[in-house]
């Protein structure tokens, strides 16, 4: 109750919030928010909202595997970036048969995320450098990266006004699950609830999670415990570009075949205000991921009836900060609640092993 | 909706500027004055130019008079436009100006306008034009080469509907109308005057991002100052690489470019830049000493955005998207289509250069010369660097 | 809250002498889970040394908050010279003459002495010549030995102390509120403390002193009162109570003693440093220099020093959290055989067998927003019944926290509270417990009973004489002096990073520790 209850304030909080500013606009509220409803039932925004949520939750993932232990990843767009411009011309280069093709090519997104994360992660582990600025600067660099990669004469294809990497063979494609007129659902949406799995099972089960977690909460305490902070800072950042590397995969190898300068920008910040949502929890991260997907698809229908479609912005950022105020109201008092069991405790004199 | 209102204002006062560049396009045309090469004031002793072509004959263009008796009140427009939609001072407002331009003379009467924003994703491109053809919007006009791919597909799915798209002529189904602008051809052009006008021989160009589109601005404007001088120095910069987009949103990039090329010598320069071009004309007309800049798409002298650096804008290369789109709405609307140009050149007026300002006045008959040599085929201007 | 003065009935002649200089009356704050004070009343006569009483927890420290401005009392009322009084902060108390003097200094290190009693009171005395001359005349009064232009950071415990007091009595405090200011003191500058307090009590301040040590509230205390559980249980004249009394008021029954019985000390060694150095972070100071020792199965060495002489690093050295820049740690494991540690990592040395009590367990033996029982895994995520192979058992690490919950008294609802809900006394008992669960072979014991309960700390050192006694080595690190000379087997002496000498406990007195700690008889100490 307590994990959930926060978010749903902070959703009626922004709803309330946007109907103000809606009001304020001169739009109709309910008209607003009734076609940000029924828009999911219409077309292929169903299938949309998930498989840019399946996009969306490996970016919230990345970023909570840094957030676990402190590390505030802000390259996870750079990483990502960089991984899907390496792995789209390496699949659009080789041919090999399908199955491999594909595992490949993720093999090579993975590592080419981690390679990306593997400066700010030797820079922070041995001489100290803050990994946001020095994933902040990574960030602005792979611009230029892709923009070479792109061009003609380097690994680009034009096509009219547009530049992209050669096409992926069916052979390294993932084919989707078709649902008719409702869209296709990505094959690699399977890819992101595998890695949702493996990052719940990691964190809760694995001495790895728990030397992450202990790092994260206390560095001291970590260290006392035995855990090596350095081994820690680079397996963690490494762990989040592989992960990051991963993250445009679905969209890759489900329906684009090949990375070019229309493609959208920025998932790995989304990851970010998605893990806030999450509260880097794989469940939490899931819904912050679909929640948001569902505003993203929803500015395309109220702009399209006439609505200043900014609302769905306004709406994300608020659902974030009010969230992360919401967690930390609900977790003070739980503190609360849990000071006062233990101080009843304490005078009564009783205790848990002595009931056992 | 106060919002739209004002934005509505805005379109109309570009619009009328529209009308005034308009009138002075034809005016180039006119029997120009001889005056030839440009010895200039100052230090610079101007270019060695190369023998000018010979003088064109004075010809008229074709005036835009599609619109006349045709009646496009039944018609429902839809008009996607690319990030930033109306209000950017670029092409997203030149489609809109067609659009006005069609409601006011061929009665059009519903019309739905709905935008691109930064980092959607291909299946929100999808989504909107699906949209907008399922709300019975016919014909839909997609503003930018961003909409390709989504074009393809929703096009196939949607085959009742007509589709056109600014900028793009790859897609070969029978309901899209590709509405291409040989950018090329007006570069060259410009190309020309700034070598003409040079007085340091030294010219500089500064493109928003390097996508092929813009490479296009640039290939054409270097081959038309090399063939005006051959010996002409030529700075040629980019603000960002391909796909990073914030390129065309940069003036103080632009203007630190600009400031670069200038302290380097070149005295005329050319942007196609978007609204980073603010930046060029900016660093330009604090350099002073006689430095001139280069507007692009529309009519720039007229700009509101850039009125202050009004009397160092030499000319503008235009790209008349307007043109096209309301061409294109009423060819739809008399159901002329097969018969609509798909690409956009010197010879249809679509492209070309502005005299706003009367800076060039005195060159106008090399310019004239050169651009019957394009349109007659015997100069052929690269898109490619 | 009216500002009105005292009814007219109430006696007005003489008044100057007999009102008390503050009175508390009825004061009642109540914190989730923590004993607070429940209707407290507290009479503080201008001109006396009034002591506050009570164990760690007790509600001193909150009732001086109240006082203090800090924290507003829910119930209850304060007056300061008979006037009833509100204090929202701090600030308002300072205006009000009420001055106090925190237990961690709250000094600014790269400033000079006159620069950190000036810094925030700029209005009073500006920054120039007059501020110099008040602060001249008030060295004096508080003793203070230190030039107003020396750094910070060049001066000791006592002298930090010293501008404390100044800082507090610069901003106009009569009334001087002292939080346990003896903790950090060896026994020869509590004395000169007290002699500078019994000179300004002549001089008219008043002073409140909270402690917890019975021989000191007897040495310079007018009188006492003593708070138990969050109640004052009442007040004493310090001159006619006996120790023993006062501390039946303060906890109800007799004092523990941490007097170790016979001895256990075998002849295994299994723990030796030899020639131990540690660098500082400039590269060039020794924290530790030349350090050897030796600890056997089934003994305790303590290692007395005034802190900051590098009993800490000396400890974090062994335990592999810091690196030695020379010399040999050779440890006899759990599994019986000797190794050689420098090069191993914590982990590793853990694995060995070394339990480890952290000097500050918030900072180093808890993960504080983690359930009792993932605390229960740190340090032992290597091993059943926490882990089964790289993978975590939760499970085990439930049941076995349960069982320390259990065997060390652990007062908890559940396993599954976050640490930070639980008391420092109960936090203390569960890192005790686990340290002692792996069958360590060595224990490195940080001031392992600092800051808890008294029923917490006779539970602690029961437990390490019992593992004493089933052959566990200890090195035991302590301020408290009456805890090191009653469990040690044997004490070294620590003074800026090097063993100066060794004592034996049985005979040595504190003064004569506390001697040998400030380096004021070098190797004179040993008995």
């Amino acid at each position: 109750m307590n994990r959930i209850l926060p978010a749903i304030l902070a959703v009626i909080f922004a709803v309330l919030l946007c109907s103000v500013a809606l009001l304020i606009s001169g739009d109709d509220p309910v008209q607003a928010f009734t076609t940000m409803i029924t828009q999911v039932g219409e077309g292929q925004t169903a299938v949309n909202v998930i498989n840019t949520g399946a996009v969306y939750f490996i970016a919230g993932l990345a970023v909570a595997i840094g957030f676990k232990m402190n590390l505030f990843n802000i390259g996870i767009e750079g990483q990502y970036r960089f991984a899907v411009i390496v792995a789209a011309i390496y699949g659009g280069a080789v041919h090999l048969p399908p199955g491999i093709h594909t595992l490949t090519i993720l093999l090579v997104a993975a590592v080419a995320g981690a390679v990306y994360a593997l400066i700010p992660a030797l820079l922070k582990a041995y001489r100290g450098v803050s990994e946001v600025i020095s994933t902040i600067m990574l960030n602005s660099i792979v611009a230029g990266i892709t923009g070479v990669l792109v061009k003609p004469d380097m690994f680009g294809v034009q096509s009219g006004n547009n530049l992209a990497t050669a096409p992926i063979p069916p052979s390294g494609r993932v084919p989707g699950i078709p649902l008719g007129s409702a869209g296709t659902l990505f094959g690699l949406v399977f890819l992101a609830v595998l890695l949702g799995v493996g990052y719940w099972f990691t964190l809760g089960r694995t001495r790895f999670g728990f030397e992450l977690q202990a790092s994260g909460e206390s560095a001291t305490a970590a260290a006392a415990g035995g855990v090596n902070a350095r081994r820690m800072v680079l397996i963690a950042m490494l762990l989040s570009g592989a992960v990051a590397g991963l993250i445009a995969m679905p969209e890759l190898l489900g329906r684009d075949f090949s990375y070019g300068i229309n493609a959208p920008q920025g998932y790995g910040f989304t990851g970010i205000a998605v893990a806030l949502i999450g509260r880097n929890s794989p469940t939490g991260i899931a819904i912050g991921a679909l929640l948001w997907s569902f505003l993203d698809k929803s500015a395309v229908s109220l702009d399209n009836i006439g609505v200043s479609r900014e609302i769905v912005t306004i709406m994300q950022g608020v659902i974030v900060l009010s969230v992360v105020v919401a967690y930390e109201i609900f977790r003070r008092r739980e503190l609360k609640t849990q000071q006062q069991r233990v101080g009843t405790e304490f005078l009564s004199g009783k205790t848990a092993g002595g009931e056992a | 909706m106060k919002h739209r209102r004002r934005l509505g204002a805005l379109g109309v006062a570009a619009l009328a500027g529209t009308l005034m560049l308009a009138g002075c396009a034809k005016d180039v045309n006119g029997p120009g004055s001889g005056a030839s090469s440009g010895g200039g004031s100052g230090t610079g002793q101007g270019c060695k130019l190369a023998a000018q072509p010979p003088a064109a004959p004075a010809a008229a263009t074709s005036s835009q008079e599609q619109g006349k008796g045709v009646d496009g009140s039944k018609m429902r427009v839809g008009l996607a436009y690319d990030i930033g939609g109306r209000g950017d001072a670029s092409f997203n407002d030149a489609a809109y100006r067609g659009l006005e331009e069609a409601r006011a003379k061929l009665g059009v009467k519903d019309s739905r306008e709905v935008s691109a924003q930064p980092n959607e994703t291909e299946d929100q491109r999808q989504s909107r034009l699906r949209q907008l053809a399922d709300d019975g919007f016919n014909p839909i006009i997609t503003v930018g080469y961003s909409y390709a791919e989504s074009l393809k597909a929703v096009a196939k799915q949607r085959p009742k509907t007509q589709f056109a798209i600014v900028d793009d002529d790859t897609i070969k189904l029978p309901n899209v109308h590709p509405l291409v602008f040989a950018s090329e051809q007006g570069s060259f052009l410009i190309g020309v005057a700034a070598a003409y006008k040079s007085k340091n021989c030294h010219i500089g160009f500064v493109g928003g991002v390097r996508t092929p589109l813009i490479q296009a601005f640039e290939a054409g404007y270097l081959q038309g100052a090399k063939a005006a001088a051959p010996g002409i120095k030529i700075e040629d910069d980019y603000l960002k690489p391909a796909g990073d987009n914030s390129g065309f949103n940069d003036p103080s990039t632009a203007s630190l470019k600009a400031s670069g090329q200038l302290q380097k010598g070149a005295d005329v320069i050319y942007h196609a830049a978007g609204a980073s071009g603010k930046g060029v004309f900016d660093a330009v007309k604090q350099a002073g000493g006689g430095a001139l800049g280069i507007g692009v798409d529309s009519d720039q002298y007229f700009q509101p955005t850039v009125a202050n650096d009004k009397d160092i804008i030499m000319t503008s290369m235009v790209k008349k998207v307007d043109q096209a789109v309301f061409g294109y709405l009423a060819a739809f609307a008399s159901n002329k289509l097969g018969g609509y140009p798909k690409r956009f050149d010197l010879s249809t007026g679509a492209v070309g250069y502005t005299r706003s300002g009367g800076k060039i006045n005195d060159i106008t008959g090399p310019l004239d010369a050169y651009k019957q040599q394009i349109i007659d085929g015997k100069i052929q201007v690269k898109d490619k660097p | 809250m009216s500002e009105r003065t005292s009814e007219p009935s109430s006696p007005r002649d003489g008044s100057e002498e007999t009102e008390p200089a503050v009175e508390l009356e009825g004061i009642t704050k109540r914190f989730p889970g923590v004993v607070a004070n429940s209707d407290v009343s507290l009479r503080v006569r201008r001109g006396e040394v009034h002591a506050i009483c009570g164990e760690n927890g007790a509600g001193k420290s909150t009732l001086m908050k109240v006082l203090y401005g800090m924290q507003a009392p829910d119930e209850g009322t304060i007056r300061v010279s008979g006037k009833p009084v509100r204090f929202r902060s701090p600030t308002d108390a300072i205006a009000a003459g009420i001055g106090m003097v925190h237990q961690h200094f709250m000094l600014a290190d790269n400033l000079t002495v006159a620069e950190n009693v000036i810094l925030g009171a700029e209005a009073l005395h500006g920054i120039g010549r007059r501020a110099r001359a008040r602060i001249a005349e008030l060295a004096e009064q508080t003793g203070l030995r230190a030039e107003p232009g020396t750094l910070v950071e060049r001066l000791g415990v006592a002298d930090r102390q010293r501008i404390e007091i100044l800082k507090v009595l610069y901003r106009g405090a009569r009334i001087v509120i002292l939080d346990e200011p003896t903790a950090v003191l060896v026994p020869q500058e509590v004395e000169e403390l007290f002699a500078t307090v019994r000179g300004m009590r002549a001089d008219g301040y008043t002073f409140v002193f909270i402690s917890h040590k019975l021989d000191e509230v007897r040495s310079i205390a007018d009188s006492v009162t003593v708070i138990r559980r969050g109640e004052s249980v009442g007040t004493a004249d310090p001159r006619t109570v006996s120790s023993g009394e006062l501390a039946e008021m303060m906890v109800g029954a007799s004092l523990p003693s941490p007097c170790t019985e016979d001895a256990t000390v075998t002849e295994t060694v299994t723990l030796e440093c030899a020639g131990l150095d540690l660098l500082g972070a400039d590269g060039t100071r020794k924290l530790l220099d030349g350090v050897s020792l030796r600890v056997r199965a089934g003994e305790i060495l303590g290692i007395a020093g005034v802190e900051g002489n590098g009993q800490t690093e000396l400890v974090e050295t062994i335990m592999g959290l810091r690196k030695a820049s020379a010399g040999a740690i050779t440890m006899r494991g759990s599994d019986g055989t000797e190794h050689e540690l420098t090069e191993l990592d914590t982990l590793h040395r853990r694995e060995l067998g070394i339990g480890y009590i952290p000097e500050d367990r918030n900072r180093h033996g808890l993960l504080e927003h983690q359930s009792l029982w993932v605390n229960r895994i740190l340090g032992y995520q290597t091993r059943a019944p926490i882990a089964k192979g790289a993978l975590l058992d939760p499970a085990g690490a439930r049941r076995d926290t349960e069982r320390i919950v259990a065997e060390y008294d652990v007062r908890t609802p559940s396993v599954n509270v976050e640490a930070a809900a639980l008391s420092g006394g109960n936090q203390q008992k569960l890192i005790v417990g686990r340290e002692l669960s792996q069958d360590p072979a060595l224990l490195l014991a940080a001031h392992p009973t600092r800051g808890v309960d008294v029923g917490a700390q006779a539970l602690i050192w029961e437990r390490i004489r019992a593992a004493r006694s089933a052959g566990l080595a200890v090195l035991l690190v302590s301020a408290d002096l009456d805890e090191l000379i009653g469990l040690s087997d044997a004490i070294q002496v620590m003074l800026r990073g090097r063993l100066v000498a060794e004592a034996d406990p049985a005979t040595v007195t504190p003064q004569e520790l506390g001697a040998a700690m400030t380096g004021a008889s070098e190797g004179g100490a040993a008995s």
